[in-house]
């Protein structure tokens, strides 16, 4: 058994990290998806456009299409190696959403025009939440008469921004995936406000045109909604290494009764089983990836993956804002820039124990060894 | 052991929430909770009405504004204004902590100049402890009182303060005496916060209520704004900070964010059906227990014989569970438990959304969860010495 990361994994770390490697563009990016209190939203959308386009004249949008579609075939290792420096930079934008409607269109293999836009850099964002309590798993109902599709979905990240909409729903007792485009008269916006300040849409299409339905979708959703899950488990723990850094940090700074506050084993310890349960969650994702990419159903891992990463980051920006006081609360500090958009990210593709009841069934019925032996 | 209330007392809290439901107060509630990003409630009509009453400073005596009532009478009101959901920190800070602690320590000159006005819910207080760099370590404080014939200038920057914005005074704790033992040479001055010299500016943080920091420039001081004795500041700030931790606030605090989160659940579902029942069982016993040492703490208070570890547990336990539903409601009800009160499609009551912003500070203010379980440790269990 050999836990490293492997040549993919490697191979998209080392092009994607030097993107992020200033610390000055790091702090901006970790605000670009704020919707600010007072500011220039120009300058905030200046920024937005220029990260999207250098993630895309890197590839991100090709990691996942087939290179008969123009892509890289870089699988979920190369995703969720992205993933998780994304996480890390806080970054808020339509890629991972991208990423999954990506899967999505690729369900019957058709769309290949469609595939090439986002190839080149087009952003698409996913409709699959009709309620905040429904579960994606089972995705809410869509009208689909004659080629138009009649909908409402809430909590659509980064809709403003996208080109297409790729909506996911339930119709006729089957997931169906139908991809629009954003900018039709007969698509209307309601920009949400939320916890993280962020870009969530209440969307609605009335008999919108729909430009690529996949077929045999039902059969594909379980498969798109794990690696979709995978992915953002590799965000969240990008979250919780760049968190547990500012703590770090600031327990290594902050001096009171004339000392670092990180000598006291009251702030240390916590600080330390965080950064154990991130390494330990940090490697189960990786290893998921490797699964995935060799073709192995992670629909089960997936979500534990997912469950697992969602209860750490609460923890870890628990402990990361209790370190930094009240300085961690202020506009200034990203240690709440990291507590509110934790608590978006870690609930968007289910809540934790949702995830674990849902895959019960799974884990009773698995039966034979993984490919790394018995657990 | 007695779990309920006196006739007299549930008599009282029957009246005082027949007061807290009438529509003027919920249209004010409401009003005050849909303000701008950058505004929030200071003194609120319904604080003039319940002093009217002769409520808002309850357990202080008549001559002060109150009914002479005991800490209990105060407790009940605290649990009710939490519970029907009226901004309550103008009022902990004004009346509990600041009012409180004039009234216990103070001479009766400071009683008759500064008590009336904040029973009548006319004056507003604040605390000025933190700085930039003293936290929990307030021996180390930097703000100086300096000599000036027969008072002190007053210099120094106070950070993270609530509610300095509408405050007319301020309990502010100033290091007279350079001294090698930390905790002597400090002195708490009683500061007019319209004085020339206050200044407040906004550290604007994620909560609805802004943090302040208050620079004190050279503010004329006498021996009349002394609130004990000088450089005996210590002792003062020890019994005004075991006044902040009896609990109440925060207990109440968590029996109403679990009611919104059970609320909620019933909303978009149901409780029973909810893969989060048995975590919102465990919930439920938390906050009742959290009650509990709340209300023992508040018995030593009522017998004066304020007990420093009881009160740490008591603050501990109801903080860090207010904090834990704080954190784990939006989980647990969804993603519409993440909207603010300002979405069209927020939950019902804003609530939660609001709570998880708010939950952080639950462990850092009054001392911290750190402090506290080294004080329990310490003090209670006789460890770490």
């Amino acid at each position: 058994m050999e836990i490293r990361l492997s040549a993919a994994q490697l191979a998209v770390q080392a092009r994607f990290a030097p993107l992020f490697d200033d610390e000055e563009l790091t702090s901006s990016i970790r605000r670009m998806g704020e919707q600010p209190r007072a500011g220039t939203p120009a300058e905030i959308e200046q920024l937005r456009q220029l990260v999207w386009g250098a993630l895309t004249d890197l590839g991100a949008t090709r990691l996942l299409l087939p290179e008969r579609h123009g892509g890289e075939a870089a699988g979920q290792q190369g995703a969720v190696a992205l993933a998780e420096l994304l996480g890390g930079v806080l970054y808020q934008g339509p890629l991972l959403d991208t990423m999954t409607a990506t899967e999505a269109v690729l369900a019957d293999g058709t769309n290949g025009k469609l595939l090439e836009r986002i190839g080149e850099g087009a952003p698409v964002a996913l409709a699959v939440r009709e309620s905040g309590s429904d579960t994606p798993a089972v995705p809410g109902p869509v009208e689909l008469v004659g080629g138009q599709l009649t909908a409402r979905r809430r909590f659509v990240n980064y809709a403003a921004d996208a080109e297409y909409l790729c909506l996911i729903g339930t119709g006729q007792g089957q997931p169906i995936c139908a991809v629009t485009a954003r900018e039709h008269p007969t698509v209307s916006l309601r920009r949400q406000q939320d916890t993280g300040r962020g870009e969530w849409y209440d969307v609605a299409l009335d008999r919108t045109p729909v430009l690529a339905a996949p077929a045999g979708f039902g059969a594909a959703w379980p498969r798109v909604l794990a690696a979709a899950r995978l992915r953002q488990s590799a965000y969240l723990v990008g979250m919780c290494q760049a968190a547990l850094a500012l703590a770090v940090r600031r327990a290594t700074t902050r001096r009171q009764f004339g000392q670092p506050i990180g000598r006291f084993q009251a702030l240390a310890f916590p600080l330390a089983a965080a950064a154990t349960r991130i390494e330990g969650a940090c490697w189960l994702v990786r290893a998921t990836a490797w699964e995935a990419d060799q073709g192995i159903d992670i629909r089960l891992r997936a979500a534990q993956a997912l469950a697992m990463a969602a209860d750490l980051s609460r923890t870890t920006m628990s402990a990361t804002m209790q370190v930094h006081g009240a300085y961690g609360m202020t506009e200034g500090a990203d240690s709440q820039l990291f507590y509110r958009r934790a608590a978006v990210e870690r609930s968007w593709l289910g809540s934790p124990r949702a995830l674990r009841a849902e895959v019960v069934p799974l884990l009773v019925q698995r039966r034979s060894d993984s490919v790394i032996g018995r657990r | 052991m007695n779990l309920e209330l006196t006739p007299e007392q549930e008599s009282f809290r029957r009246a005082v929430c027949a007061l807290l439901c009438e529509e003027s107060v919920r249209e004010e509630v409401a009003r005050a909770r849909r303000l701008p990003a950058d505004q929030e409630p200071g003194l609120l009509e319904v604080y003039r009405r319940l002093a009217e009453r002769g409520w808002l400073a309850i357990n202080w005596p008549a001559e002060h504004g109150g009914l002479g009532s005991s800490v209990v009478e105060k407790a009940i009101l605290t649990e009710q204004m939490i519970v029907h959901g009226i901004p309550d920190v103008v009022h902990t800070l004004s009346v509990d902590i600041v009012g409180l602690a004039i009234q216990r320590l103070g001479t009766e000159a400071q009683k008759r100049r500064w008590l009336p006005r904040i029973a009548a819910g006319e004056g507003a207080g604040c605390v000025l402890l933190t700085e930039p760099e003293i936290g929990s370590d307030l021996g180390g404080l930097s703000t100086r009182a300096e000599p000036d014939g027969d008072g002190w200038r007053l210099h120094g920057r106070k950070v993270y303060s609530l509610k300095s914005q509408f405050a007319d005074l301020a309990l502010c704790a100033a290091r007279t005496t350079e001294s090698e033992v930390r905790f002597h040479g400090i002195t708490v001055f009683i500061v007019p916060m319209r004085a020339p010299g206050v200044r407040v500016e906004p550290l604007w943080s994620m909560s609805d209520e802004r943090f302040n920091q208050v620079v004190l420039s050279g503010i004329r001081l006498t021996a009349e704004d002394v609130l004990g004795e000088v450089d005996d500041g210590w002792q003062v700030l020890h019994d005004l900070l075991g006044i902040e931790r009896t609990g109440i606030e925060f207990e109440a605090k968590a029996r109403r964010l679990l009611d919104a989160v059970l609320d909620e659940t019933e909303r978009t579902g149901s409780v029973e059906g909810s893969e989060y029942g048995e975590l919102l069982v465990e919930l439920d016993a938390e906050v009742w227990a959290g009650q509990l040492l709340a209300w023992h703490a508040l018995g030593d208070m009522l017998d004066g014989d304020l007990d420093d570890v009881r009160c740490g547990m008591a603050k501990w336990h109801t903080t860090e569970t207010a904090k834990r539903i704080s954190e784990l409601g939006p989980e647990i009800c969804g993603l519409t438990a993440l909207l603010s009160a300002r979405d069209a499609e927020a939950a019902p009551g804003w609530l939660l959304e609001s709570a998880f912003r708010d939950a952080p500070g639950l462990t850092l203010a009054s001392g911290t969860s750190e402090v506290m379980l080294s004080l329990i440790a310490s003090a209670g269990l006789g460890l770490l010495g």
